[in-house]
């Protein structure tokens, strides 16, 4: 076959997985060039790829063609992510200890 | 015809004409041909080598009938082609962009024939390389836009290259008013009328650009079937109720199409529409997000809709982006969709527009949500949308971008398709339980939730749909290194599947003969941490039997329980510390655990899976150290979750239990004595929130006993009457203000109450401690 990317191995898929339960809800994208978007989590892929709706920018407009210009979806790479933040009640954090854990194990093995 | 010295006879073979060195398939460099000179004689021996001026001449007769070798080297696969022919060609076409379709037509089609010839050639060797079994998979396909069960006539069986995307064109209406002045790209743009948009044949995409000679980069696709994919058959019916909405929703008009509906009574007429959204790949969807206020949002629906596949998008990165939730919007059982892309669309058109992506891969109860997140968002877009002439505003720019769109039909749909394909394998799971732990649990315990809350209504409004995974069976790739050959031994690559080791760290344990004191007390909580971990480890296998159980074969039950059992003692052992002496003297590994807060947190979920014994001695030790542990959670304040447990506990146990049980609250040695005038124990209990909530469960436990048949020994316990009284007399001591607030009150502690004090004692505790219900 071609070049194919690596499967992520399970011990990359938690944040997959944690990721797939938050779509459709609101979070703030805050990425490495210190930009934040905040915006509706529309889909993400298995190397955490962002793609956000409705989006808009948030507090400190110092980026202003983003919110000018009718730009309302956004492509986000996966590795310019620094910081996401979420909604606290969207997340269960003892299911996510679980599957931490369970990520820890399999790790191991 | 040469005949050498020692009699061998050779004849060249047949004479040709001059090589032509020049643009030739197959051109071989001069060493290479002599090479092949030599392959003819016999042997060695026969070489006339020292025959020089025949060699050279017979060499010089070799390089004559180059071709012929071409067959020899390459089979009958050499394509005869002339590069620069092609090139003139696709020169040509660049020229005149779009003067007369049939001419465009001509030179569109001259030129696919010849790509599609290269194609399918190569597309034939390349799928001969693609694993069968893979190809079988709908959700793999899902992903994809070309349709696989359409055979080329080229006899091309199911291969990703199939499907007769490429050879189709881009039919939009839109570009039949814009010539593509600037971008190469899209000298291929057809000028249709928008009559021909009621072809119900797929039109996909654009021809070929003009670059790209060969589309083909690399391999083609598998099928598989990625995480979250229902099948086919299994859940069709309900779907059918959950996705479909009554009232088709049609794009306006020039731009409607047929689809083609494969899967029958699965697709109502308004998924019909809606289905491109969700074919669309990654790469499109970035193009369209990419783009400033895309022209190609409003194109897109054609290019989406022109390969309606028949399946089912894979997973929620190819969820179409245009969920524009038009004002007379139809139906809400539709998925999500941002009305982001939506308000574009919305303002392109005069007929709202609704794509309605597929979401069904995903769980049941994500969908649900997702619909009412729509729902409220779309309310709320009603209001703030404006009117047609914002709309109308809107179009012209949108138009204007549109002409100008450079990097449209970088790739052909098969290639994204290809890509797309690529990335879904990656997601195939074996176990979508491990893989997807997460995800899976999250939306289970939700609609527990919801499922409770419904019971107490009129029962499920919606029905009940299990997410059904597909899983893939193992496949057990034994890796095998890479191995050259001819090398001596082996040589090993590190790679992801042969990790090697590259650093010899050696773990040295630091024994400094003196510790400090704080680095003793850090590491005993560290210690503590890694056996609440390894307890943790344990208990999450053991939450897991159950699921076990039904995956298990009858022989391997027996097995199971075993396992499971002796998990539960390693728990139980781990929490009160090992080793334990005569009676377990010391509370003090216990009481480090509880200090931590999710150590809390992990007795409060063994307990349900400790025995009756071993569940109270751990009540017991709690309640023995209660007031350290409370003044030890006063940040986190995660007692409470023990009080559930806690209470079921104490239903399943004896009278004398509750009876120490209660002493050990009230810190009163096992033989009473004079008790001090202010139990500081109990006092500390009852300023708390757990602790109170204890007392009480304690209490109520030891009047719901007294109520009992079998309670006639409790009420002769001394001791019992004894620690009542203790108790009361604590509790009016204490004032209002102190006292804290219970999570909740029994009902029976007035009746407790009312056996130990007289009426005026009984009043004052009723109204002190709110027992009456109704005094809130």
């Amino acid at each position: 076959m071609g070049v194919s990317p690596p499967p992520q191995p399970f011990s990359r898929q938690l944040f997959y997985s944690f990721f797939k339960s938050l779509v459709g809800k609101d979070v703030v994208v805050e990425l490495k060039n210190d930009l934040s978007i905040c915006g509706t989590l529309h889909s993400v892929d298995q190397y955490l790829n962002i793609k956000l709706t409705d989006i808009s920018v948030t507090d400190p407009e110092k980026y202003p063609h983003i919110g000018r210009l009718s730009v309302k979806n956004c492509f986000i790479r996966g590795s310019v992510v620094r910081y996401v933040q979420l909604p606290a009640d969207e997340v269960d954090t003892q299911l996510l200890q679980d599957a931490a854990r369970k990520e820890a194990l399999q790790q191991k093995q | 015809m040469c005949v050498f010295r020692d009699g061998k006879v050779c004849v060249p073979r047949g004479g040709g004409s001059e090589p032509e060195w020049g643009p030739r398939g197959a051109s071989l460099p001069v060493g290479v041909s002599a090479q092949l000179t030599m392959f003819r004689y016999q042997s060695l021996e026969d070489c006339p080598l020292d025959e020089d001026e025949d060699a050279f001449q017979t060499l010089g007769e070799e390089d004559e009938d180059i071709d012929q070798f071409n067959d020899d080297t390459f089979g009958a696969g050499a394509i005869d082609d002339d590069w620069q022919e092609a090139h003139e060609r696709l020169a040509e076409l660049e020229d005149k962009p779009a003067t007369a379709r049939e001419l465009e037509d001509g030179a569109v089609s001259d030129e696919m024939e010849l790509l599609g010839h290269h194609e399918e050639n190569l597309a034939e060797r390349l799928s001969k390389l693609v694993i069968e079994n893979e190809l079988e998979d709908p959700a793999i396909m899902q992903a994809v836009q070309t349709q696989p069960p359409m055979q080329q006539p080229g006899g091309l069986n199911s291969s990703i290259w199939d499907g007769s995307a490429v050879l189709r064109r881009f039919r939009g209406p839109l570009l039949t008013q814009e010539m593509p002045s600037v971008s190469v790209l899209e000298y291929a743009m057809p000028q249709r009328p928008p009559q021909s948009q009621e072809d119900d044949r797929d039109l996909s995409e654009r021809a070929l650009p003009r670059r790209s000679s060969s589309p083909i980069i690399g391999s083609p696709p598998v099928r598989a079937v990625p995480i979250g994919t229902p099948p086919k058959q299994a859940t069709v019916p309900n779907f059918n109720q959950q996705i479909l909405c009554p009232k088709p929703v049609h794009i306006r008009a020039p731009m409607q199409q047929r689809y083609p509906s494969p899967y029958g009574e699965r697709m109502s007429p308004n998924q019909l529409c809606n289905v491109p959204a969700g074919r669309m790949s990654p790469s499109q969807f970035a193009r369209v997000s990419g783009l400033v206020c895309s022209p190609l949002t409003s194109m897109n629906p054609k290019l989406l809709q022109g390969r309606v596949g028949q399946m089912m998008p894979p997973a929620s990165r190819f969820r179409a982006f245009f969920g524009a939730p038009p004002p007379p919007a139809p139906p809400p059982s539709q998925q999500q969709h941002p009305l982001c892309p939506g308000s574009h669309l919305q303002n392109l058109r005069p007929h709202p527009q609704v794509f309605r992506p597929d979401t069904t891969h995903l769980h049941p109860q994500h969908r649900r949500l997702l619909h009412q997140r729509q729902q409220q968002n779309r309310t709320q877009h009603r209001s703030l949308n404006g009117s047609a002439g914002d709309r109308a505003g809107h179009r012209s720019s949108h138009h204007e971008q549109l002409r100008k769109d450079p990097y449209a039909n970088l790739m052909l749909q098969r290639e994204k398709d290809w890509v797309s394909k690529i990335q879904m394998m990656q997601l195939q799971s074996t176990d979508p339980y491990l893989d997807d732990f997460y995800y899976q649990n999250y939306f289970q315990k939700l609609e527990k939730v919801s499922a409770a809350e419904e019971m107490h209504g009129d029962g499920p409004k919606k029905e009940r749909t299990k997410l059904i995974t597909p899983q893939v069976a193992k496949l057990e790739h034994a890796y095998k290194p890479v191995q050259f050959e001819g090398s001596l031994g082996k040589l090993t690559v590190s790679s992801v599947n042969n990790p090697r080791k590259m650093i010899d760290a050696v773990v040295t344990s630091r024994s400094e003969d003196d510790e400090t004191k704080e680095k003793q007390v850090r590491d005993k909580r560290r210690q503590t941490l890694v056996t609440i971990e390894k307890t943790y480890s344990l208990l999450l296998d053991v939450e897991d039997y159950e699921r076990r159980y039904l995956l298990s074969l009858e022989g391997e039950r027996p097995a199971l329980m075993e396992e499971r059992k002796q998990k539960i003692c390693d728990m139980y052992d781990n929490l009160r510390g090992k080793t334990p002496g005569q009676e377990r003297p010391s509370d003090d590994h216990f009481v480090q655990i509880m200090c931590i807060r999710k150590g809390k947190r992990m007795v409060a979920r063994i307990l349900p899976f400790l025995s009756t014994e071993q569940a109270a001695d751990i009540l017991m030790a709690t309640a023995r150290n209660l007031p350290f542990l409370i003044k030890k959670d006063a940040q986190d304040e995660v007692l409470l979750c023990l009080l559930r447990p806690f209470s079921l506990v104490l239903y399943h146990l004896p009278s004398g239990t509750v009876t120490s049980l209660l002493q050990q609250l009230a810190n009163l040695p096992q033989s009473a004595t004079v008790p001090a005038p202010a139990n500081l124990h109990l006092a500390a209990v009852l300023q708390n929130k757990f602790g109170l909530s204890l007392l009480y469960l304690v209490l109520s436990r030891g009047e719901e006993l007294q109520n009992s048949s079998a309670a006639v020994e409790l009420m002769q316990d001394n001791q019992w009457t004894e620690l009542m009284s203790m108790a009361t007399r604590e509790l009016l001591r204490i004032p209002e203000a102190a006292l804290a607030k219970p999570v909740s009150t029994p009902s029976n502690l007035l009746s407790l109450f009312s056996r130990y004090v007289d009426q005026q004692k009984l009043n004052v505790l009723e109204t002190k401690l709110q027992l009456v219900q109704g005094i809130r």
